[in-house]
Parts: C-alpha cells; sequence; structure tokens
C-alpha cells in the first residue's frame, strides 16, 4: 500500500521536530515542492507489449555462494541505459551526503534485475523497457526529442507527472512505471555502502562481547519519545 | 538400476538414522557417545559451512542486492542449499483447493543450518491439551517427563534468554540460559507500549550462544553481534548440527555419514522387525540396501511419513495399524503486522545488530481469559518483536523524486515496527498427506500428497491477533501498514512457517497413535522416530527445541535396549 503525500510529508514534518539533529546538515527538510498537479498535456498511449526475454538459467539452487556471479545476460541498449542513469540522477540525485544513484551505476543493478529470468523480475522487465519507450514517446511530442534530450526544466515536468498522487486513468500506467523503477532505484541505492552511509546506517560490525544495546542518545530519544507517548518504560 | 547390499563386516553398524537435522544429529550424537555404531543416511549434499558460508559479503555483492528468488527463497546468501520450496524432480502434489508448502533442504545438517532460532519450552498445558479444552489428543507424557532433557538440550545447544515467570511458560533451572542480550530501542518501545494493554514482554529463548563454549573437537564462539544468522555460522555462535553435534559424534569414531542416500523404504527382517532400509544414491541412481538392529528415522516430518508410507504393506504403510500415520498434520498459523511510528522517525543511529533476530517477545498471555471461555479460539500465539535500521519498505515512502526522495529514506529507516504472529493450529481431518497414487520423483519413489486447511479456531486467533498488535500500533501513534482483508486472506499459507508436525503422532493407545513416548512405532519394534512427526498437537511454542529434547529422551532409551539385548 503507497500512503498519500499528505500523509507522508506530516510524517517528514514529524521526524524533523523530534530528533536530527546528530545528523547535521543532511538533516533540514526542503520545502516540498508542489507535486500533484495532473499533467498539462496530452498523455500518449502506453506502449503496446513489450517481446518477452530469450530463454535465460538463473543462478540455481546451488550456486557458489563465496562467488557471487550474475549469469544472465544483460538487457539494455546503450540508450536505454544512458535514459536510466539520468533517471537515477534525478530520482535520488547528488547532494552532500551521497552522489547521484545515476552516477554511482545503480542503472546497472536496474539492467541486471529486469533481465533476470525470475518471474517478479520478469514482470518488472515488462513495466520498465514500456515506462522507458513510453517517456521517450511523450517527450518527442512534447518537445520533440527523447526524453534524454529535453531541458532539465522539461525533464523535470516529466517526473514531476509522473509522481501524481492520484493519476488520472491515461496515466496509471506511466505513474506505476515510476513507482517500480523509483523503488528499485532506492533498494539498489541504499544497498551500497554510499547509500548505507546516507542513511547512517551502523551495523555489519564484528562486535566482541555481550550486545552494548542502544547508545546514550538513542535511549534519550527513546526516553522523550515515551514521555510523549505517556508510556512508562517497560519492564524488560 | 542394480540393488547391491553395501555393508559388509567392516561397516557393520548398530542403527541407521536417516536424517541429519536437529532429530538426526542428536540421535548421532547421543548414541554414538553411548558406544552405539551409527550410519546417517542424508537425502541432501554434504555440507560444511566453514567452506561455504559467506557471512559478511555486503548483499550488493549478492545478484538483485540479495533478494529471494524462486532459486533462493530466503536471498542469495541463505544457508539452504540444492532445495526450498521445490526440489528438482522430486515433487510433491495437493488436493484440490488446498494450499501447502513443503520446505526441503538436501544438505547435511538439515534445517538446522537455517532457522529461526526461537526455543521456547512447551509447557504443561501443551502436553495435555484435550485435557484442558477437549480438542485433538493428549501426549502420553507431561512437562515433568521433558523437562530434565530441556536442561540438557539448552545446555548442550546453547540458549540464551531470561526467566518468563508467566502461566503456561516454564521457566529454565539457574544454569540453563546464557545471559540475554540488551533490548534494541524498537524493542523497548513495543514492550512499554504492550505493557501498558497488559500484555507482558519477556527476554526470548534463542538458541544464539552469548557466551563461548568451549569443546575440544567443536569449539563454538559467542555471538559477535554482526552478519545475519541465516546465512549459516562460522564462529558456531548460532546452533547448527554442522558445526556442533555432528562433528562432535563423528570424533567418537562411531559415526558414518553418507550423503546424497535418499532412502526409499524400510526393508523389514524376521520376527515383525525392520531390517534396514534401501536408498538411492541421488547421484547416480543407484539403489543401496543397508541393514543394522534399529532404524531412526529423523528425515523431518513429511519425509517420515513418506518414508513409511512406502513400506511394509501396499496401500497402507508400515506402523500404520492405527490408520493415524499421515493424518493429524499441523503448522503454525502466521501473521505478521506492522506500523510506522512517526515517533521513530529520524531517530539517532546506533548499532542494532544484536544477536540476529528478535531479543524479547510477546509470548501468550490469555490462557485465564480463555478458560473462563472469553475467547472464541482454542490455544495461543505469541509474536516475535522486529524493528531495525535499514532501507525503509515502498510503503513507507511518499511517491516524490529528488531531494525529498532522500530526506524521506533517513527519515524513514527504523521507523517501522514489526509484530509477527505465530500460533498454535488444532488437527483436523481435512489436513494430511498420503502417497499420491500416481506421480514419483525421478527415482520412481511415490510422492506425498498434502491436503490442508485451517479451522475457525485459527481464524479467529489470526483476528485476534491482529486486534492486538494494532492496539499496540494504535498506542504509539502508529501508522498501520496492513492491508485491510480478512483473516483468512492475511494467514500464510500450511507449511509456510515450516513447523509440520504429527503425522505419526505417539500416544499411550495403539489404536489411535502411531509411536509411544519414546517414539518406538507400536508396530515394528526397531523402527524408532524421533522428529516432528511424533508431535501429538502443534503447540504455538517453535518446535525444535522441543524435537532437540524427545531425540535426546528417546536416544537414551534406545541405547539402553541395544545395551540390554533388546534388539539383538
Amino acid at each position: 500500500m503507497t500512503f498519500s503525500r499528505r500523509t507522508t510529508l506530516q510524517w517528514l514534518a514529524t521526524a524533523t521536530a523530534l530528533s536530527l539533529a546528530h545528523r547535521g546538515a543532511a538533516a533540514t527538510i526542503a520545502e516540498p515542492k508542489a507535486f500533484g498537479a495532473p499533467p498539462p498535456f496530452k498523455v500518449v498511449d502506453w506502449p503496446a507489449g513489450v517481446a518477452p526475454m530469450a530463454p535465460a538459467a538463473g543462478y540455481g539452487r546451488d550456486p557458489d555462494l563465496t562467488a557471487p556471479k550474475v549469469p544472465w545476460p544483460l538487457t539494455l541498449t546503450k540508450a536505454q541505459r544512458a535514459t536510466v542513469d539520468m533517471l537515477g540522477d534525478m530520482i535520488l540525485p547528488a547532494d552532500a551526503a551521497s552522489p547521484g544513484a545515476g552516477t554511482l551505476g545503480v542503472g546497472a543493478f536496474i539492467d541486471e534485475w529486469i533481465s533476470a529470468p525470475y518471474a517478479q523480475q520478469q514482470a518488472d522487465r515488462a513495466t520498465i523497457l514500456a515506462g522507458l519507450a513510453w517517456i521517450d514517446a511523450q517527450a518527442r511530442v512534447l518537445h520533440g526529442g527523447d526524453f534524454a534530450t529535453g531541458t532539465p526544466a522539461q525533464r523535470a515536468a516529466l517526473l514531476d507527472a509522473l509522481t501524481v498522487e492520484a493519476p488520472g486513468a491515461d496515466m496509471v500506467r506511466p505513474v506505476a512505471f515510476m513507482d517500480r523503477l523509483r523503488n528499485l532505484f532506492v533498494l539498489g541505492f541504499y544497498s551500497l555502502p554510499e547509500g548505507k552511509a546516507d542513511m547512517g546506517y551502523i551495523g555489519d560490525q564484528p562486535t566482541e562481547g555481550p550486545y552494548p544495546g542502544p547508545s546514550s542518545d538513542a535511549r534519550a530519544h527513546l526516553s522523550a519519545l515515551l514521555t510523549t507517548l505517556k508510556l512508562p518504560a517497560g519492564k524488560v | 538400476m542394480t540393488a547391491t547390499a553395501t555393508n559388509g563386516a567392516d561397516a557393520a553398524v548398530d542403527v541407521i538414522i536417516v536424517g541429519s537435522g536437529a532429530a538426526g544429529g542428536m540421535a548421532a550424537y547421543t548414541l554414538t557417545r553411548a558406544g552405539v555404531r551409527c550410519l546417517i543416511l542424508e537425502a541432501g549434499r554434504d555440507y560444511d559451512p566453514q567452506a561455504e558460508v559467506n557471512m559478511f559479503a555486503p548483499e550488493s555483492d549478492a545478484p538483485l542486492r540479495g533478494t529471494g528468488t524462486s532459486d533462493k527463497p530466503f536471498g542469495y546468501f541463505d544457508a539452504t542449499v540444492d532445495g526450498g520450496w521445490q526440489v528438482e524432480g522430486e515433487p510433491y502434489t495437493m488436493t484440490e483447493g488446498s494450499d501447502f508448502r513443503w520446505w526441503r533442504p538436501r544438505m547435511l545438517g538439515g534445517r538446522t543450518n537455517h532457522w529461526g532460532r526461537h526455543v521456547p519450552r512447551f509447557g504443561a498445558y501443551d502436553f495435555k491439551p484435550f485435557s484442558r479444552d477437549g480438542l485433538g489428543v493428549d501426549w502420553p507424557i507431561g512437562y515433568d517427563d521433558v523437562a530434565p532433557f530441556y536442561d540438557r538440550v539448552e545446555r548442550m545447544i546453547g540458549v540464551n534468554g531470561g526467566p518468563i515467570g508467566l502461566e503456561n511458560h516454564p521457566d529454565s533451572p539457574a544454569g540453563c540460559l546464557m545471559p540475554p542480550p540488551k533490548p534494541r530501542v524498537p524493542e523497548l518501545l513495543i514492550a512499554a507500549a504492550a505493557e501498558s494493554l497488559g500484555i507482558p514482554v519477556r527476554a526470548a529463548h534463542t538458541a544464539v550462544l552469548t557466551r563461548d563454549m568451549p569443546d575440544k573437537v567443536a569449539p563454538r564462539s559467542a555471538c559477535f553481534n554482526a552478519t545475519p544468522c541465516t546465512r549459516g555460522c562460522t564462529i558456531g555462535a548460532m546452533f547448527q548440527t554442522t558445526t556442533s553435534l555432528l562433528p562432535m559424534a563423528k570424533a567418537t569414531g562411531k559415526l558414518r555419514v553418507v550423503t546424497d542416500a535418499m532412502v526409499s523404504r524400510v526393508v523389514m527382517g524376521a520376527r515383525g522387525r525392520a531390517a534396514g532400509v534401501e536408498y538411492v544414491d541421488r547421484k547416480t541412481g543407484q539403489r543401496h540396501t543397508v541393514t543394522a538392529r534399529a532404524v531412526v528415522l529423523a528425515a523431518g516430518t513429511g519425509e517420515t511419513t513418506r518414508l513409511l508410507l512406502n513400506s511394509g504393506e501396499a496401500g497402507r504403510g508400515l506402523a500404520n495399524s492405527s490408520g493415524e500415520l499421515g493424518r493429524n498434520l499441523t503448522d503454525s498459523t502466521g501473521a505478521s503486522f506492522r506500523a510506522f511510528i512517526p515517533g521513530l522517525a529520524g531517530r539517532p543511529r546506533y548499532n542494532e545488530d544484536g544477536i540476529g533476530g528478535q531479543h524479547i517477545y510477546i509470548p501468550f498471555w490469555l490462557y485465564e481469559q480463555q478458560k473462563r471461555g472469553e475467547l472464541d479460539f482454542a490455544r495461543g500465539y505469541h509474536f516475535e518483536i522486529g524493528g531495525r535500521f535499514g532501507i525503509p519498505s515502498d510503503a513507507v515512502l511518499p511517491r516524490v523524486w529528488g531531494k525529498d526522495l532522500k530526506q524521506a529514506v533517513r527519515n524513514a529507516s527504523g521507523a517501522t515496527i514489526n509484530l509477527t504472529l505465530r500460533g498454535e493450529m488444532i488437527p483436523n481431518k481435512d489436513t494430511f498427506c498420503e502417497i499420491d497414487p500416481t506421480v514419483k520423483d525421478r527415482f520412481g519413489i511415490p510422492v506425498l500428497r498434502f491436503a490442508f486447511r485451517w479451522s475457525r479456531h485459527e481464524v479467529n486467533q489470526v483476528a485476534h491477533g491482529r486486534r492486538a498488535a494494532h492496539s499496540v500500533f494504535r498506542r504509539l501513534n502508529g501508522t498501520i501498514l496492513d492491508p485491510d482483508l480478512p483473516p483468512e486472506k492475511i494467514m500464510t499459507a500450511g507449511g509456510e512457517i515450516i513447523h509440520e508436525l504429527g503425522t505419526a503422532r505417539m500416544g499411550a493407545d495403539p489404536r489411535s497413535s502411531v509411536v509411544d513416548g519414546y517414539g518406538r512405532t507400536w508396530d515394528v519394534d526397531n523402527v524408532v522416530l524421533m522428529d516432528g512427526a511424533t508431535f501429538a498437537s502443534g503447540p504455538h511454542k517453535n518446535p525444535t527445541l522441543t524435537i532437540l529434547a524427545l531425540a535426546l529422551r528417546a536416544s537414551e532409551r534406545l541405547a539402553t535396549r541395544l545395551s540390554s539385548g533388546a534388539l539383538a
């Protein structure tokens, strides 16, 4: 289920109010842009079905776990990959905390994903390839060239149209495409060291001796939260 | 295909053990230490965690960032190899309208290489459920019979935890448990909310070492608070037979292990006793027969049952004079609940890995209300507690792009909490397994066909659990993320929790049970069952600790019988 923009923006506001001081510059939240407007253009048709992928082998039930490999061939053409990289740098752009997802190479993960011979990935392949065709077709109608040749403002206007809260009937599939692509970029980006660092993730570090438990900062935050919620601390 | 007898005088064995997981590992360990010569036949391949487990690689090293696929359902690096929900050339079938999942690792150590590690003891009520509510059957043994074996198993495998002090949740005597880890922030938050609503929270009992466990053969180290347990544990902190009971049994010189050995049937000999078993070499397809004084079946509930049904009298099976073989199948109920907690958004970071799974949990707390008839379901459930830093799920990220999305991820990381329900299923007449009359696996062995149905007890139990979980979330001003569906639609499929039990249940009466209180089949006195098939009921408390305790108890009994000459 996807939450409404209003709900999630409320979460952002609550989070800011509570505590992000320890996170420095990355903690500030910009005023949200006015997303959600219906597209001020005539929407082109969703492309006809994507041809199924040639049969390919998965990694099998007993791969060598100490030497992971991707055995299947990739899908994206050079031009498609460039568009995906560009979209990656728009969806998760460079800022003070981390590079853009396209620049970081997450586009290669998108290609790996949609090329995998498993049911979920094959369903995503149809969505993503159709979506890439759609976004170019829409760009050509709007400004006479593929998505990648548009101005930053033209490309941003398209992404805005692809992130409306309640898409009209003709935008349902394009918006579903962007939802899927965005979620794949989130997975691909935040599972990399740069993405983990951006989230402030601490872990994957062997620590001898008993587990130390929450830091004093974390305990203080919990304490304040319990007070706000009028809850006594548990006995565990 | 040719049949060959493989055990000559140099390879004489007293006991054949089918399977090398919790039950088979415990049988091998206990019997070899008593001087009994054992042969383990394991259907899966040989497996060495030291050589094969990739503990430290980030998920980004794996294809698809480690995401589960039909090849590796629990993720690329998951310890389960060469099996899973499907095994190539070894199908199973289902009756029309049934949905049943059958998890079959094909590897030395079986399911202990990947398991939940939550090891609560069954309580007094759990062994006598019929006496309490008139449903199902009582076990022929009670808590007091099993308690000394729980004590020993906890010390043997290494369990951390704390006191519980609640009705039907027995505490371990001093010296059995290692100290539990400190709870994490989301766990402490859930504890505060739950306790304010009268729902208890306690340290979980978990089969992960929090102190070193020295041993000459298989020394195991305390958990170093990192890496996912389900990948397997090369330092031996998580209990799995491949780093503990199996190497210890091998070191006695009394154990031989043959892997890729798919046992097809029990072979009968003179005087109504089993002579041994026939197995198929999964690599060559060749059939072999091995003989011994006794046969221990520890292949896992489904495979043990299949093996007996495929033995003995055609159409009826072996050790089935009661007609109960294959009946009384249960799995645990499962459902997951989650909420976004605004108060946790953007919370201070710290290392939340801990010992892998939950540190604290919610034990069933409504026995009194149930006794008074205030609940619309019988038996209990518990909640396992979750919520950690990590990549936020799609469900809590807004439909935005650009710097707002990056900020949303930072805020949402660590702000979702989970309560995962595991509950008891009561055996019903529509849930069973049997031999499929037409389908065979690639070795020509007839396969199992499952029939599965939840009853109103389980459906009402899950509905109750959802109300309880949501009351905790609401107390925390949480935004509930669960779809609004009828309870039937949010329950896991049969078998999905991988707690299948009961298809060769123990009892006091041979007319209504397959084995006695020590796992010995009523019909064939040198065939002993030691896995979950023998459970007379399937309490919500995860079964592995009880499988280990009953296997220890049954193995000591078998060793005594062997040394007394009873099975000469």
